[in-house]
């Protein structure tokens, strides 16, 4: 059969954002994919060479358009460990219940985006709905709906409104009484089985071998969390559990994002019925303008809700920083997991390898 | 973490270690033992490549090539020492004539982040299989992410002068009168 060259995207309707591949195909087989990534590369890391370290917070959370929060949690403990700052214990517990509701928020935009894609569009719906009550969260909390700028070095930038934990109880029961919806009309339908069972198949050591981090690792039976293997916030101080699936294919990559969701709302709450009733959330820090980090550099990171998220800094001992580099989890299954992934597949099956693969185009690029 | 240091301190000579914050490990190396470094800690089970990055220090007149190494999780169940440690390898080679050895044979996920470095600070790897572009579109003097690349004069030429604020008030002053 004749080989054809397929530009897949980004205006193609079955790719989630600004991506594209370059496919060959063989009728609707794909033989080759080459990833070809750059319709939102916007220089971040040299633009935040010319800002001083707290300038750079309006530039860090557009790193990432759906999860904006563990950027700046990165970005943040990336200078504590430069500048050597502690943070207080509940400014530690409020950044960690923060990140939870963060992490609920995206997969739900994630499961908007899956559902979306395959035509479950009453799915979609919910799940957007749902996300839109927690950016109502957070517009309480912060201000800001998307990009909140709230985590900042030292802590976070306020306290809890009164009221805030119940109201945070309270949405997340309503969202969590529709679990039992989701999984009839979505997670156990039959139709959404048949699309995703055994499609973008990974083994562990094929994983391992791309440098997979996140649901790709986790879809494969392996725990890998940096919440657990080198805690940062207060996840040591709870009791929580890493869901993990034994398939390796897309269907057990979105069962694992489920289960974590679900896993998130149960930390929560342990968080709030443990969290200091009083205190500081934050350090206090110098004047930003005249703020100089001692020379040096750090390597930190942390559990994004799409996998490890590192960050390498390296200061010169001035007001800005000299270097930034952000390890970003879709930079690996994007660019090296999602070419051999869609080897083999049929062209229908693109939008849903990437999805599952939990690729956001904005974070490779950066 | 004092039993790794013996360990490669043993097997390798002309290597400084030093470690900064809590599990991170520093390693400075000449660029003949990198490759060789980096299979020795693969081997000792260090088998993830998290970050290749590049820093450009131009008043010594050198690029320093940091790679990034972190553990897997041997085995299901618990949690090890070894998967909570960074190891930082870091090696300069000369700013003039950046040409280094591709790592894609030891690990397969440094190949886009050697490409990014090819675009972003013109590094030459030898043996890597596709250097072309990766995020970029057109072509610059100077690769971008290169300290010596001002990104206010690049605009300034692409798009012409902007005015600051105080131009454009005094212009407007002089518009109504």
């Amino acid at each position: 059969m004749r080989e054809l060259e397929l530009y897949f995207g980004p205006q193609h309707l079955g790719m989630v954002g600004n991506f594209s591949i370059r496919l060959k195909v063989e009728g609707d087989r794909i033989i080759k994919a080459d990833a070809n990534p750059g319709f939102l590369h916007r220089g971040f890391e040299k633009l935040m060479e010319r800002r001083t370290w707290m300038q750079n917070f309006p530039l860090v959370c557009r790193i990432n358009v759906v999860e904006p929060d563990h950027m700046e949690l990165v970005y943040s403990m990336g200078v504590e460990k430069l500048a050597g700052i502690e943070v207080p214990e509940r400014g530690e517990y409020i950044r960690s219940i923060f990140c939870e509701l963060a992490r609920v928020g995206s997969h739900l935009f994630g499961l908007w985006a899956y559902a979306n894609m395959l035509g479950f569009d009453t799915v979609a719906q919910w799940a957007m709905y749902h996300r839109d009550l927690i950016l109502d969260l957070f517009e309480e909390l912060t201000g800001a709906r998307v990009y909140h700028i709230y985590i900042r070095p030292g802590g976070v930038r306020r306290d809890f409104p009164d009221g805030f934990q119940e109201k945070v109880i309270k949405t997340l029961h309503k969202i969590g009484s529709k679990v039992p919806d989701y999984n009839a009309t979505f997670f156990e339908n039959s139709l959404f089985k048949k699309r995703a069972e055994g499609i973008g198949k990974l083994s562990r050591e094929e994983a391992k071998s791309m440098g997979a981090v996140g649901h790709a690792l986790k879809a494969t039976g392996m725990k890998y969390d940096i919440r657990k293997i080198e805690p940062y916030a207060a996840y040591n101080q709870v009791d929580f559990d890493i869901p993990t699936r034994e398939g390796g294919d897309a269907y057990s990559r979105l069962l694992t994002i489920r289960d974590e969701m679900i896993e998130s709302v149960h930390m929560i709450f342990k968080l709030i019925d443990k969290m200091p009733d009083k205190g500081e959330v934050y350090t206090k820090t110098p004047n930003p303008f005249k703020w100089n980090i001692p020379e040096g550099d750090a390597y930190v990171r942390c559990e994004s809700s799409r996998g490890e998220l590192g960050l390498y800094m390296v200061s010169d001992g001035g007001d800005k920083p000299y270097r930034v580099h952000f390890n970003t989890p879709s930079y690996n299954h994007g660019l090296t997991v999602l070419e051999k992934a869609l080897v083999g597949e049929s062209i229908s099956d693109v939008g849903n390898i990437m999805i599952s693969l939990y690729i956001v185009a904005p974070e490779i690029d950066r | 973490m004092e039993e790794l240091k013996k360990n490669i301190l043993s097997n390798f000579n002309d290597l400084e270690i030093y470690t900064r914050q809590d599990n991170r490990m520093f390693i400075n190396t000449k660029k003949e033992t990198v490759l060789s470094l980096l299979s020795y800690l693969k081997n000792l089970g260090y088998d993830h490549l998290a970050l290749v990055s590049c820093n450009d220090w131009i008043d010594d007149g050198e690029f320093e090539l940091i790679y990034i190494l972190s553990a897997y999780m041997a085995n299901d169940e618990e949690y090890q020492e070894k998967e909570k440690r960074n190891i930082v390898i870091k090696t300069r080679i000369a700013r003039e004539e950046a040409k280094f050895i591709t790592v894609i044979d030891i690990f397969k996920n440094a190949e886009p982040y050697e490409r990014e470095l090819h675009e972003m600070f013109g590094i030459e790897f030898e043996g890597h299989p596709r250097l072309t572009t990766l995020f970029l579109e057109l072509e610059y003097d100077i690769p971008p992410f290169r300290k010596d690349f001002d990104t206010n004069k690049y605009v300034e030429n692409k798009y012409g002068q902007i005015p600051t604020i105080k131009e454009r008030k005094s212009n407007k002053r002089n518009e109504r009168t």
